[in-house]
């Protein structure tokens, strides 16, 4: 347990972290063991002699200040602890989530993300803040208390030893038992995490659908599935919480028998025996509360774990020794490329000299944006090599590959922010003048005359608040403040309305200008910009040359370019 | 008389989530098995306290002068053990009952969540973030489960059996029951230490920060392909990065300020102090003769008990509050105003459309649209064209009724819309969006999201017609592959099956938005087909970007800053050499300049 959290913290915390388990389990001890001066305090007021007592007393007084130092020390030591992993998980959950393959984030992950992020960090933390303490008090305590138990009498001290194997053994076996369907539970938990929120983003659509509410079999499914979940975890838990409480309670009639049997056959003082109930009922109450601090020690184990199967999900290989390209032209050497278990990309070799552009044309699903996709690295290759300036991209530094890559993507997403924000995202460190220009370019700025907050407009929740347009306006704008030497465009102009389509072609081709460019174009106008182009079908190259050579080869583009000239033809207007 | 009440009652079963409902409302049928867990839990947790007054019987017996009574100490000892049983017996059922009830009440409360957020004007959203209102529905109902589950049972018994023992404790010695109150008083008097507004800020704070973590991870999984292209740990993850680190300084803060007052308490609560405090109180009564031994042994049995309130107070004050809070935003939510269903529905003669004066702005002072007027006759298509930010988006937004107009009324067949119920609306109106939203489900439940019996030859049926059939074919499982599981599709294939929908649907009026807009020239093709052989008697509004499509169009819109400026044949308004004119040439020129004169001939249209 501690083991994992220490992994998902990173090692840095270990110390601190080990001086905090090391106080706790301290101040558990000279819990357990400031008891062992009750006895002979309550000899001496039972046995007739009640100011023999005051000495020992002043003992006890002693012990319980050098626990309440321990205690204090120890909780606040868990606190800071808390609060600093916090912090550090955070990080560390961030900043390896943005080194994860784009593969990695399908659509179930946003539940999942959300859930850990907020919940399951928190839980994991409050392990350190909240739990251990208790937890360890729980388990050392009564320890401790039974040894001073045998020292006094091994009777009954003998009886109280009998209970711990079995509370050792009860604990485990809840453990295991629960693993399975806390695990489930929480796999509910993130289905339904998802499906509310596919179910709030797609309510214009469900509307329209007549889906809303409790029609929406999908999510009321989910909501079920984990009522049902939780129903099973708490059967699983049952008897290991029963188990628990009947063994302690035997114990603690055990005793009493015990003690009673030999009160009354005289071989131990009554006041021994009553001393040794007092703390018998001090073992038994931290036993109790052992089932409930172990529920949530598990669920937050069970958080822990999962933030550790992320951290350890390995990011995109980096490069030992990376290499710098110099130069930028792109090749695709006999690259493969499979996606849950489909051939996207089919031992495909291409390459786009330095400062020429390449045009991939298609029937979509036949692995445009894919190609794209690999040349900014978002995957890594099943077979085959893609470089960049010659070099492999798995041995490029990310960053290096990122800043040499501006891309525009199909379907734009913008974070919720200002304007400006989105746009100085392509170049944080950019200057006012630069933003204004890139902006104009992109023609951004009549955008932003027009709206109601300027530069500093809100663009909403993955840039709700703008048409597509805008939207589309706003990443071109980013890409060209990013001014990098080559540039990906995937579909760029598809959003816009006919007037602007020709203003944000002025802004392309300046972006364009002496880069190398690969160019995703559903719309064949665009292609004929290119100086080569590639016909994809399939994951496979089916035609490739300049648009004069395709169209008089007569194939599957001049089909294409026929077909997207004479769009109305087949309408039987 | 009768059959009024029955009509109204079934009416009401079938919409539960109507009228705003409060909290209150929603626990209310399962009052008695509330009732049930806190009696349950109650007898077992006073139960519990016979052992240890048999630990103290016990002590009078032995402790008493004479011979100790065999029989009586037995008795006493079979006493504690039948209170044990009980105590297990009770506490167990208690737990049990009340966590399934949790269960239940969870997912009655999520339910009736998601009913009311489906029915919650669609511009409400734009104002609120997902993961706000998926935190809501999840973790919020979740932040329930103390209130339910353990408050009842538990709380009720963290009073009632401290209330007990001190009852006891007062008939054994009353100077003794006070000194033993010492810590409890001492823990409470820091109590207030820990509510201070500035607390209560912080842990408002803390709340809101959760709040920011959750959207900022939505943000971050579904924009990280934005993210990864502009690089840079540090500052491309920046808001999710910001929203922790101001999570993690508040948490820091709150804890800084509560940590040493909490452990100060906790150590006021803890069973070596008390029994110290106990312990001497009990020397000095003892030395001095006024307290019989056996008498200190309750104190030191049950003396400990009364902390229990108080330690619950601390241990469960933060899970209530907590508790408190989410509540507080489920009721927000439970308590948005729908938009106003009509008492009795009118039924729309036709599917004549009109817009009548109509005004709208998502903020008041802001109108995105100035006064419309436009008809739209059944069998004929009217393209609305004009730059972005015009106003064509939200226009076409009030034909589904995702906000009602604040002057002026949308008509269809002669009945105002919102006297239209929401049933014959959906039957009446489909809708291809620009953003095209697909679920996580099969690639034939997506195409019959509005028509959920189609069966699958109708499914096949319209997925050839937008060319969709055979890439489905291609897919793992066919029409059962999931997407977003099994499959990613591609921009142009989402595009496709979103209008796939609206064919299923087939409803009488059809709006599209740039429908055609990521489709490649084969799949536009097939597309604009399908749309033709549709057409018939069907009312069609659409967002034109195409020449194309505005030239086939029976009447033309042109929009410019939330008005109409121009409308009529589409032939005719080029004539007129208006805005539409100009609009049109500077279109023709852009792809003029592209193709070099490679388009089909003539300025003229067809």
């Amino acid at each position: 347990m501690i083991r994992m959290l220490l992994r998902v913290l990173g090692h840095e915390y270990a110390p601190p972290m080990r001086r905090t388990v090391a106080l706790m389990t301290a101040t558990a001890v000279a819990e357990g063991l400031s008891y062992a001066l009750l006895v002979p305090v309550l000899r001496a007021l039972f046995g007739g002699g009640p100011a023999d007592a005051w000495p020992w007393l002043a003992g006890f007084g002693g012990a319980v200040a050098v626990y309440a130092l321990l205690r204090y020390l120890s909780d606040l030591s868990g606190f800071r602890v808390g609060t600093t992993l916090l912090r550090g998980v955070y990080h560390r959950f961030g900043d390896h989530l943005a080194r994860l393959p784009l593969g990695w984030f399908t659509a179930r992950r946003v539940g999942e993300v959300s859930v850990l992020a907020s919940e399951g960090v928190l839980q994991a933390m409050g392990v350190a803040a909240h739990l251990l303490a208790p937890f360890i008090s729980a388990c050392v305590t009564p320890l401790t208390i039974v040894v001073v138990m045998l020292a006094f009498n091994w009777q009954m001290g003998l009886a109280a030893l009998v209970a711990v194997p079995v509370v050792a053994a009860i604990q485990i076996w809840t453990g295991r038992s629960t693993a399975a369907t806390d695990a489930e539970r929480s796999e509910r938990g993130d289905e339904a995490t998802g499906r509310v929120i596919e179910y709030l983003q797609a309510q214009p659509v469900l509307r329209a659908g007549g889906r809303s509410g409790e029609h929406f079999r999908l999510l009321d499914d989910a909501l079920s599935g984990l009522q049902r979940a939780a129903r099973r975890s708490l059967r699983s838990a049952l008897p290991g919480a029963v188990g628990l409480t009947l063994t302690v309670q035997a114990m603690f009639t055990a005793l009493l028998a015990l003690g009673a049997y030999l009160a009354l056959g005289g071989n131990i003082g009554a006041p021994e025996v009553l001393a040794i109930l007092v703390l018998a009922a001090r073992c038994a109450d931290p036993l109790l509360s052992l089932s409930d601090i172990g529920g949530k020690v598990r669920s937050a184990r069970f958080d822990l774990a999962r933030l550790d199967a992320v951290v350890r999900t390995e990011p995109l290989p980096q490069a030992r020794e990376p290499i710098q390209p110099v130069r930028h032209d792109l090749e695709f050497e006999a690259v493969t490329f499979r996606q849950t278990g489909h051939t996207l990309i089919d031992d495909l070799s291409l390459s786009v000299p330095e400062g020429r552009r390449l045009a991939v044309v298609g029937p979509s699903g036949a692995g445009k944006s894919t190609l794209l996709q690999l040349l900014a690295r978002f995957y890594d290759v099943d077979a085959g090599v893609v470089r960049v300036g010659g070099v492999d991209v798995r041995a490029i530094d990310t960053e290096v590959l990122m800043a040499r890559i501006a891309i525009v993507f199909q379907d734009v997403y913008l974070f919720d922010g200002t304007i400006e924000e989105n746009v100085r995202l392509g170049r944080p460190g950019a200057g006012e003048a630069e933003v204004r220009a890139a902006a104009a370019a992109a023609r951004l700025d009549e955008v932003i005359e027009r709206l109601p907050g300027g530069w500093a407009a809100k663009v909403g929740e993955g840039g709700a608040l703008l048409s597509g347009g805008e939207r589309q306006r706003v990443s071109i704008a980013r890409a060209l403040l990013k001014d990098a030497p080559i540039v990906l465009l995937d579909e760029v102009t598809s959003a816009l309305d006919p007037v602007n389509e020709a203003a944000v072609h002025e802004g392309i081709d300046r972006l364009m200008a002496g880069r190398t460019v690969v160019m995703v174009a559903h719309r064949l106008r665009t292609v004929q910009r290119a100086d080569h182009i590639v016909f994809l079908d399939g994951g496979r190259i089916a035609e490739e040359g300049s648009h004069d050579e395709l169209l008089r080869r007569s194939g599957r583009y001049a089909g294409f370019w026929n077909l997207s000239l004479a769009p109305a033809a087949g309408e039987g207007h | 008389m009768s059959a009024v009440t029955a009509t109204g009652l079934t009416a009401e079963a079938r919409e539960p989530a109507a009228p705003p409902q409060s909290l209150g409302d929603l626990l209310r049928p399962y009052g008695w098995s509330f009732a049930t867990v806190v009696i349950l839990q109650v007898i077992g947790s006073v139960a519990g306290l016979a052992p240890l007054l048999a630990v103290v019987e016990l002590g009078r017996t032995l402790l008493s002068p004479g011979p100790a009574d065999a029989g009586r100490v037995w008795t006493v000892v079979l006493a504690g053990a039948a209170g044990l049983f009980v105590r297990l017996l009770f506490t167990v059922a208690s737990s049990g009952i009340g966590h399934l009830l949790d269960a239940r009440v969870e997912l009655s409360l999520r339910r009736h969540l998601a009913a009311r957020l489906g029915r919650v004007p669609i511009g409400w959203f734009s104002r609120r973030r997902t993961g706000e209102l998926a935190k809501v529905v999840g973790p919020d109902v979740s932040a329930v489960h103390p209130l339910i589950a353990h408050f009842p049972g538990e709380f009720v018994s963290a009073f009632v059996v401290p209330l007990v023992s001190l009852i006891y404790l007062f008939t054994v010695d009353w100077r003794l029951t006070l000194i033993t109150m010492i810590p409890v008083l001492l823990a409470v008097a820091l109590v207030p230490l820990m509510m201070t507004p500035s607390r209560r800020r912080e842990q408002e704070a803390l709340d809101e920060g959760m709040g920011r973590i959750s959207n900022a991870a939505v943000e971050f999984v579904q924009g990280i392909s934005v993210i990864k292209a502009f690089g840079g740990g540090e500052r491309a993850h920046r808001s999710f990065r910001t929203a922790t680190d101001d999570f993690a300084d508040t948490m820091l803060r709150w804890v800084r300020g509560l940590s040493g007052i909490a452990a100060g308490m906790q150590l006021a609560l803890s069973p070596p102090f008390v029994l110290l405090v106990v312990l001497a109180g009990g020397t000095v009564l003892i030395t001095d003769g006024s307290l019989a031994a056996a008498d200190l042994l309750p104190f030191l049995l049950l003396g400990l008990g009364l902390t229990a309130p108080v330690a619950a107070l601390g241990h469960g004050f933060d899970d209530l509050q907590a508790a408190r809070r989410a509540v507080g935003r489920i009721r927000e939510v439970l308590g948005v105003r729908s938009l106003p269903e009509p008492r009795r529905p009118a039924a729309p003669q036709g599917h004549r459309v009109e817009l009548r004066g109509v005004r709208f702005g998502y903020e008041p002072g802001h109108e995105v649209l100035r006064g419309i007027d436009l008809v739209l006759e059944p069998g004929t298509v009217t393209a609305i064209v004009g730059p972005s930010g015009s106003g064509k988006s939200t226009l076409v937004q009030l034909l589904p009724r995702f906000f009602d107009p604040d002057h002026g009324s949308v008509v269809l067949g002669g009945v105002d819309l919102r006297e239209v119920g929401d049933q014959e609306l959906y039957r009446t109106v489909s809708f291809v969006f620009q953003d095209v939203r697909l679920l996580r489900a099969s690639v034939a439940d997506n195409i019959a999201l509005a028509v959920p019996r189609a069966g699958r030859e109708e499914v096949i049926r319209v997925a050839r017609l937008v060319n969709l059939h055979d890439r489905i074919l291609e897919l793992p499982r066919g029409y059962e592959t999931v997407i977003g599981e099994d499959v990613k599709l591609s921009g142009g294939e989402a595009q496709r099956i979103s209008i796939a929908r609206a064919l299923l649907a087939a409803t009488p009026v059809l709006v599209l938005d740039e429908a055609t807009a990521f489709a490649d020239p084969q799949t536009e093709q097939a597309v604009r087909a399908a749309l033709a052989t549709l057409a018939g008697d069907r009312t069609v509004l659409v967002i034109a970007h195409r020449l194309e499509t505005i030239a086939d169009a029976d009447t033309v819109v042109v929009l410019e800053d939330g008005a109409i400026v121009e409308q009529g044949d589409p032939a005719e308004l080029l004539a007129q050499d208006g805005r539409f004119a100009a609009l049109w040439r500077s279109h023709r020129s852009a792809i003029t300049d592209e193709t070099r004169g490679g388009l089909p001939q003539g300025d003229e249209l067809r």
